[in-house]
């Protein structure tokens, strides 16, 4: 039994005859009787060759019935599948929209680091808002179309709802100086929990992906003078990285972003330290030539 | 450390009073749920962020539980799943019917306990959510079943006719687990490497006619998810299995041929001691 498995397999790496012969004489007491008996009926070995070839493995076999039950089930798969693929392709073309208004609103948002005055560079940025909010439902809508499968094509839009997420946070921040929660996060886009919800590892990413815009930000007030900067921006940091550890994070994505925010609080501490240590945070604009030079 | 940057919070807080109505109302909120971890139960309370996090630590916290659980179901499915087609595999000439039986009756108890654990679990919500988490435990059940139906009838088990068991499963949960169609043909895909081995393991027996019939069945679906594969959601998965779908027919082709072609060389020489020789055999091979 053993031996014939073997072989069987071996003979499956090699097609030629040559190969086969040595163990042939293993196969003729184990096999062939057997061969035998699956065609009992051969009038010579010529005609049992050829009707062997007919009627054993060969694709001329009729078709029967079962096979096209198995046609069919096949045929309705791949229609289902036609479906959803077009399905996606809408939810990535919503998704691009999305991503092309989100790089507007992100380009506006930077000429914070070029000390525009604050409202006037979210005035500019929160003309997006609104686009966001129409492709938002736009894609709600079409998500409405196959219901309970939200998570099925998450991947098509997730990486730009975070992105959306972390800019709205930041406005948010520039505005209050306060962090922008899962909740208003989702009336600010206009979403329905109900129907079409924003994921909540989503939002957390979102707002880690802000906390690396934050030492870019610090570092740019400092140089434009502003010396209070750092301090506020180390202390919601320092809440949010606070906040973050309470959670359990699994080995993940936003584990790992999580994971690289103590950078951005540490970068940002430093820019604090520099500015303290020269007195420039309670002295406001008088020293702020030697700030420039000495702050990293 | 919390306790510190709670105290600078209440100070941050303090210089703006206008917020205080704001944070009223969301710690109102925090406070009624019942599970918190204890991470985040004391000292928080006055601090909007601290109240949200406690509510996504929660929701991350029971999710990662329901995973977790699910995972283990799938695992067991898995498992389980695997002693059938084990089974399976004891067939011989002789006892098909006998193993068939048993393995019939392990899958069905496959899917009393442990697919109903895994529905229980879920509890009809997050099926493609949770879908990574039992997915492999789905696809082995699919390759169990569709591997116990063939040897039986022949044909091909069809996914509404899985959905269908299913369906009576789950009368106590509002929305039954349906095995989705692409957790179906990645079974599919796994299902004809099993077929391999239960074709090479025929011929070696001496079903010659067996094996054949699985070469054909294997073909088909081979033919028919090259067409299917590339409509899928995720290909990369089922690019490679395609590929070992192709070792695995091209072995039951080659071993098919390796006996047609010896066997018609030895028939002059089957045919002087025919009956003798195959009475020899047979209980050699059992």
């Amino acid at each position: 039994m053993k031996s014939a498995l073997r072989s069987a397999i071996c003979a499956t790496h090699a097609y030629s005859l040559r190969s086969l012969n040595p163990i042939r004489h293993r196969h003729s007491l184990l096999l062939l009787p057997r061969y035998d008996a699956v065609f009992p009926a051969k009038p010579s070995p010529f005609t049992s060759m050829a009707s062997a070839g007919g009627g054993g493995i060969g694709s001329d076999a009729p078709l029967s019935p079962t096979v096209h039950v198995l046609e069919k089930q096949f045929e309705d798969f791949r229609h289902q599948l036609d479906g959803s693929g077009t399905l996606r392709e809408r939810i990535r073309s919503a998704a691009f929209e999305i991503e092309s208004a989100t790089r507007l609103m992100h380009s506006s948002l930077l000429l914070i680091h070029q000390s525009r005055p604050i409202p006037e560079v979210l005035e500019k940025a929160k003309g997006q808002i609104s686009v966001l909010r129409d492709l938002f439902s736009k894609l709600a809508e079409i998500l409405c179309e196959c219901p309970g499968q939200y998570y099925r094509y998450h991947g098509d839009w997730r990486g730009e709802t975070q992105s959306v997420v972390s800019l709205l946070a930041f406005m948010h921040w520039l505005e209050t100086e306060s962090l922008l929660l899962h909740a208003e996060a989702e009336e600010k886009l206009g979403l329905n929990p109900s129907e079409f919800g924003l994921d909540i590892e989503d939002y957390l990413t979102g707002i880690c992906f802000m906390s690396n815009d934050l030492p870019r930000y610090v570092v740019n007030q400092v140089t434009a003078g502003d010396y209070d900067c750092p301090r506020k921006v180390l202390k919601f940091l320092t809440d949010l990285h606070a906040a973050f550890r309470m959670l359990n994070l699994r080995n993940d994505f936003l584990r790992k972003k999580f994971d690289g925010m103590k950078y951005d609080l540490r970068k940002v501490e430093e820019v604090y330290y520099d500015v303290k240590i020269r007195g420039l945070a309670t002295n406001g604009n008088s020293k702020g030539e030697q700030g420039d030079g000495e702050s990293s | 450390m919390l306790n510190s940057s709670a105290v600078r919070k209440l100070s941050l807080m303090a210089s703006k009073p206008q917020r205080f109505s704001h944070v009223a109302e969301t710690v109102g909120a925090a406070a009624k749920k019942p599970r918190t971890m204890t991470t985040n139960a004391s000292g928080s309370d006055q601090n909007p962020m601290k109240n949200a996090f406690s509510k996504y630590a929660t929701y991350l916290n029971d999710l990662n539980d329901k995973r977790e659980r699910v995972v283990k179901a799938s695992r067991d499915i898995t498992m389980n799943s695997k002693k059938v087609i084990f089974q399976v595999h004891r067939i011989s000439k002789h006892n098909k019917v006998e193993v068939l039986q048993k393995a019939e009756n392990d899958l069905a108890a496959v899917m009393d306990q442990y697919i109903s654990r895994l529905v229980k679990e879920l509890g009809g919500t997050d099926f493609w959510k949770l879908r990574r988490a039992y997915s492999p435990g789905v696809q082995e059940y699919v390759e169990a079943a569709t591997l116990c139906s063939f040897c039986k009838t022949g044909t091909l088990l069809n996914l509404d006719e899985i959905n269908a068991s299913l369906r009576t499963l789950s009368n106590q949960s509002d929305e039954p687990l349906q095995i989705n169609v692409l957790d179906y043909l990645l079974g599919l895909a796994d299902l004809t490497g099993e077929l391999m081995r239960l074709a090479i393991g025929r011929i070696s027996d001496g079903e010659l006619e067996f094996a054949q019939k699985i070469c054909r069945f294997v073909r088909e679906i081979y033919r028919e998810l090259t067409l299917t594969a590339p409509k899928m959601d995720d290909t990369s998965d089922m690019k490679s299995k395609m590929d070992t779908m192709l070792q695995s027919v091209m072995k039951i082709e080659n071993a098919c041929f390796s006996v047609h072609v010896r066997g018609s060389e030895y028939i002059p020489f089957l045919g002087s001691e025919d009956t003798g020789f195959s009475m020899l055999g047979v209980p050699e091979m059992e």
